[in-house]
């Protein structure tokens, strides 16, 4: 809202300068966010300016010239001045403009329309005198002609919206303010045709809706240079009417931004009678007939109980038993009661909407206190802090894990483009859109972090950067499961860190596996992948995904995830390049994981060794199809509790193996809790194993010397 | 006694070619050219001693023995300090790089955000989180904003297509994505009696074009507190607390009057500006200020939405922008930067 300096010192006597004016208002709640020289010459002369002052939702009355400088009047102690203003001189209860025309209102929806008054007047059209259409363009309106422009400047000027129609255009005078018809349509001042619902309120004349109430007037009766004689209309409309009006037709206009917020039932015949006296000086304007008002049920005041104790209860510090119903005094409040500190009854103004309860009272009292006044204290605690639960546990565990595994910490948006999405979701279907979202690029929920740090690696790699390890914990979406949160991991480039003593090694499956490894054994969990089947529209390259596993200490395991390479053809298609090496992916259910980790007030270390332990290495071949887990699996099986781990350190086909088989070497370690083993032991225990590994997997011992035992 | 010609002559052509000879090798070089049995100057010198005139023969042998010893001398001193400098076996060169361990890097926004949480953390506040596609009565109808409600302008919508089913199942289905993190207010609130002492971190949604300043995505932290004698001076002591740990000591907190529906008294709380500490710069529009957070009482109807006896209990509440934060923190010209994920960015923040 912008306020000229000058026309507010028409209401309000204040010597404050721009500057000190904009610091009172904006410590009384109206921000005022640029102070600019007037336009023009300014009528006092001094110091002129426009203030752009922010007025929140709560405070329609404050859209207005009168309403700001009752503010300032409160503010300052200063009367509100009533009297001499430009385009006041104009006296149309003298005039006569002809016969009197009758005009008959009907409100036919009362909830929806509380108030109604219009006057018939004769006008002469032209253009506006020149201090008037530098006042609206100093408030930002665009001139238009006198009498359009009379209403602007009323509005501005009380804050009660107005509109004239051409009354030769009307089919008669009689007005009806009733729910549109269905079907019903309407051009509107701008020019488009709008198909009205049964919901909107219009303005009809005998034949059809010549305005949207609240919102806009119609282009039939539009005001224009042969008019001749105008309906002008100062009502009061509901705002959850004209606010849903407004928002279907998508029509924002200067009315409907003050109906929607709340105007004052009051002021509706004032604004007329203004209106009609400035018309009278500018526009020629002569009456014909009084002003009709159809005010059916005329809105009670309401009684607002204040407690002095409750003033001092919300803001901390006893305020003074006068400063109160001064306070409000002064805003226009009416205040009773109140004797040996009895609570006030407090009446609210009528163009005070928002006021409804004692709270309302004691915010308007803090304004004027000033907050700068409140003391700052510190609240009681009286139990201790609560301990920070679970999830904020593993989040904050996990992205510790994550960046000492390299990954640096990503946020990637929560909506992306469908295309995107698709590959990531089991079930298209199951992919949750937005119903109004910003553009195609977020026009779906993520069904899972991976496009989104799919696209931040290309982004990456755009950027010059060849390894790129990034983590992220969020929410994916799902139509059938809602809201869940999950971990994501994406890996390209070197497998480690690049240094000039070695070799650059690619990333490959297992650096995103060994990833997820360590951060499921950091909750507790054993992971372990599974190669995964093919999966038809998997984001996944074939035979190049694994789905997780994690198993519990309590030996209780559920699916948590998959890992693997991202299809190329995929990272390609969202502009990873084609010759840009392998881009590894892993995502973790959190909710799954959760389920599954360890009660970290349960941890109890076991006993350190007491015998010392034996290591034998093996190397048996077996077919290359078989997974390294059949046979961990079946040396566990095969082996007494003695062997406590099996690690792999080679596989090797090529020279020395058949084709179709490989090499597998791995490291047994064997100890038992109470005694040194023998070695005779040990070697019963291995030969047992090669057995079981030849019977079950036609496995054969490699003989030439690499992963003998010794 | 004058040396003889020849001898100095020697000297001279020895000291420049021993300026010379830095490594051991040239040095063995050096000492053949000047006292080699077969080549030697010095020793070619001393055998031209028998065929001298008798009256020279003593002082030139005399100097060339000078010489002599003072070559063997020079050339022990080069040969000393050529040892002293050879790198022993197995050398390595130390100024190549470390083989340094590649930790990743923390977000900048998760950085602001533990620190939020530590601060409040240590002054007893709960931390809780919850659902981002959120239902319309947790987001707006409960914090007294009905439907057409013009306050909910303040914040532009994004909504589902279809509801979602709530976390857990049980409730109310997700209709929208929360535009702020204020329903957390109302979600404890129905599940737990005061005195209610939390913070709540998370993600918020806007329909906002993204810009320099706006992002369609940005992540707050809700603050409530709820007791029987709560007031709003306890709201300014502990956000001017909170923003001097935030920011630092020195740092200036102003309340000023504003409207949230879900508060009342509400305000808009300013800090003295980061980059110019209140001088004027175009941050802060040249006022000194710097908007930093919204907070106020909790609104009556808010409490009784929840089934609170808004009489016996007052409360507190604030949100603030922690994007909002790190890029006056730290600087960032972009708010956008936070979503781009570019590691040019995040290696800049610790690990």
């Amino acid at each position: 809202m912008k306020i000229l300096v000058s026309w507010l010192r028409e209401f309000v006597a204040a010597d404050a300068g721009p500057r000190e004016l904009a610091d009172a208002l904006t410590n009384c709640g109206f921000e005022v966010s640029d102070i600019a020289p007037a336009p023009g010459a300014s009528a006092g002369g001094g110091a002129d300016a426009v203030l752009d002052l922010e007025i929140t939702t709560n405070r329609p009355d404050c859209l207005s010239v009168r309403g700001v400088a009752r503010e300032v009047s409160a503010i300052y102690g200063l009367p509100l001045l009533e009297g001499a203003r430009p385009g006041g001189g104009g006296r149309p209860e003298d005039g006569d403009g002809g016969d009197a025309v009758e005009l008959p209102i009907t409100i036919e929806d009362p909830d929806l329309c509380p108030r109604y008054a219009a006057a018939v007047d004769d006008v002469a059209i032209g253009p506006s005198p020149g201090w008037l259409r530098a006042r609206l363009e100093a408030a930002g309106m665009r001139p238009i002609n006198n009498v359009v422009d009379a209403t602007n400047y009323v509005m501005l000027e009380l804050g009660q919206p107005l509109h004239a129609f051409d009354l030769a255009r009307l089919a008669g005078p009689a007005l009806r303010i009733r729910r549109a018809a269905p079907g019903e349509t309407i051009e509107t001042l701008d020019g488009q045709e709008r198909k009205l619902d049964t919901e909107m309120l219009v303005i009809a004349d005998a034949e059809r809706p010549q305005a949207l109430a609240g919102v806009m007037g119609g282009a039939a009766s539009e005001v224009s240079e042969s008019t001749r004689t105008v309906v002008l209309e100062s009502a009061c409309f509901e705002p959850v009417s004209v606010r849903r009006t407004s928002k279907r037709t998508a029509l924002s206009t200067d009315a409907s931004f003050r109906f929607e917020r709340g105007t004052d039932i009051e002021t509706p015949v004032e604004a007329l009678l203004r209106l009609r006296r400035l018309l009278a000086e500018i526009a020629g304007g002569r009456p014909r007939g009084p002003i009709a008002d159809r005010y059916p049920a005329p809105r009670p005041t309401t009684a607002i109980e204040l407690r002095h104790y409750r003033v001092g209860r919300v803001l901390g510090i006893d305020v003074g038993r006068e400063f109160i119903p001064e306070t409000l005094r002064r805003l226009g409040f009416g205040v009773e009661g109140g004797e040996d500190g009895a609570p006030w009854t407090v009446t609210a103004p009528t163009h005070r909407v928002d006021v409804r309860r004692e709270i309302d009272l004691i915010e308007e009292l803090a304004r004027h206190y000033g907050y700068e006044r409140l003391p700052s204290t510190f609240p009681v605690l009286d139990r201790p802090a609560a301990q920070p639960g679970a999830w904020l546990r593993r989040n904050r565990l996990l992205a510790r894990l994550l960046v000492a595994g390299g990954c640096s910490e990503a946020f990637t948006y929560t909506f992306i483009e469908r295309a995107a999405a698709e590959p990531f979701a089991a079930d298209p279907s199951d992919i949750v859109p937005l119903a109004n979202p910003l553009s195609e690029k977020f026009d779906v929920l993520r069904p899972s972090l991976l496009p989104g740090l799919l696209d931040a690696a290309v982004h990456n790699r755009r950027h010059g950067r060849q390894d790129v390890r990034l983590f992220e914990i969020g929410k994916r979406f799902s139509r059938g499961g809602g809201e869940t949160p999950a971990l994501g991991v994406v890996v390209t480039g070197a497998g480690g860190p690049r240094h000039w003593s070695a070799p650059v090694r690619e990333a490959d499956l297992f650096d995103v596996t060994g990833i997820v490894e360590r951060a499921c054994a950091g909750a507790g969990v054993t992971a372990s992948c599974d190669s995964a089947g093919p999966a038809p529209g998997a984001p996944f390259a074939p035979g190049r995904a694994a789905v997780v596993r994690g198993r519990s200490r309590d030996g209780r395991e559920a699916e948590i995830g998959r890992a693997g390479q991202l299809d190329p053809a995929l990272a390609t298609r969202r502009g990873f390049p084609a010759a840009g090496g392998a881009l590894l992916a892993a995502e973790l259910d959190l909710d799954a994981l959760d389920g599954l980790a360890a009660d970290r007030r349960a941890l109890h270390a076991a006993p350190l060794p007491r015998h010392p332990s034996m290591v034998r290495d093996l190397a048996v071949v077996v077919d290359a199809a078989l997974s390294a887990r059949a046979v961990r699996d079946t040396i566990q099986a095969a082996a007494p509790r003695t062997l406590v781990a099996v690690r792999e350190f080679d596989r090797y086909a090529g020279k020395n193996i058949p084709a179709g088989r490989v090499s597998l070497a791995l490291h047994l370690t064997f100890r038992a809790p109470d005694r040194t083993l023998t070695d005779a032991e040990v070697t019963r225990t291995v030969d047992t194993i090669v057995e079981r590994l030849a019977a079950e997997h036609g496995a054969v011992l490699r003989q030439d010397g690499s992963g003998n035992d010794g | 006694m004058d040396v003889p010609p020849e001898v100095s002559q020697l000297r001279t052509a020895f000291r420049a070619e021993l300026a010379r000879a830095s490594d051991p090798r040239e040095v063995q070089d050096l000492r053949d050219r000047y006292l080699g049995r077969k080549r030697g100057r010095v020793v070619a010198l001393l055998k031209t001693l028998a065929g001298a005139p008798p009256e020279r023969r003593r002082a030139l042998g005399q100097a060339a023995n000078a010489l002599k010893q003072e070559i063997e001398a020079a050339l022990a001193e080069r040969r000393a300090a050529a040892a002293e400098s050879r790198l022993p076996a197995g050398a390595v060169d130390a100024t190549l790089p470390g083989r340094a361990p590649a930790p990743g890097h923390r977000h900048p926004l998760s950085l602001i955000r533990e620190e939020i949480e530590t601060i409040f953390s240590t002054i007893g506040f709960e931390i809780v989180h919850g659902p981002e596609a959120e239902d319309d009565y947790h987001n707006f109808e409960a914090l007294n904003m009905p439907a057409a409600h013009p306050a909910r302008d303040m914040q532009d919508t994004l909504y589902l297509d279809g509801a979602v089913p709530p976390p857990g199942g049980e409730g109310r289905p997700a209709t929208l994505l929360r535009t702020h993190t204020s329903g957390m207010q109302i979600r404890y609130m129905e599940t737990h009696e005061p005195p209610i002492r939390i913070i709540a971190p998370g993600l918020v949604y806007r329909r906002d074009t993204p810009d320099l300043t706006h992002s369609p995505m940005f992540q707050q932290v809700e603050g409530l507190l709820v007791g029987e004698a709560v007031t709003m001076g306890d709201l300014k002591g502990t956000l001017e607390h909170f923003l001097r740990a935030l920011f630092d000591d020195d740092t200036q907190v102003a309340f000023r009057p504003s409207f949230f529906p879900y508060t009342e008294p509400s305000t808009e709380v300013f800090i003295t500006c980061v980059f110019c500490h209140a001088g004027g710069c175009a941050v802060c529009k040249r006022t000194g200020w710097i908007e930093i957070l919204g907070a106020g009482m909790v609104h009556p109807a808010v409490f009784e939405a929840v089934g609170y006896d808004a009489e016996r209990y007052t409360g507190w509440a604030f949100g603030i922008g922690i994007d909002r934060v790190a890029l006056l923190k730290y600087r960032v010209d972009d708010i956008r930067r936070f979503y781009a994920n570019d590691l040019h960015l995040l290696e800049q923040f610790p690990s």
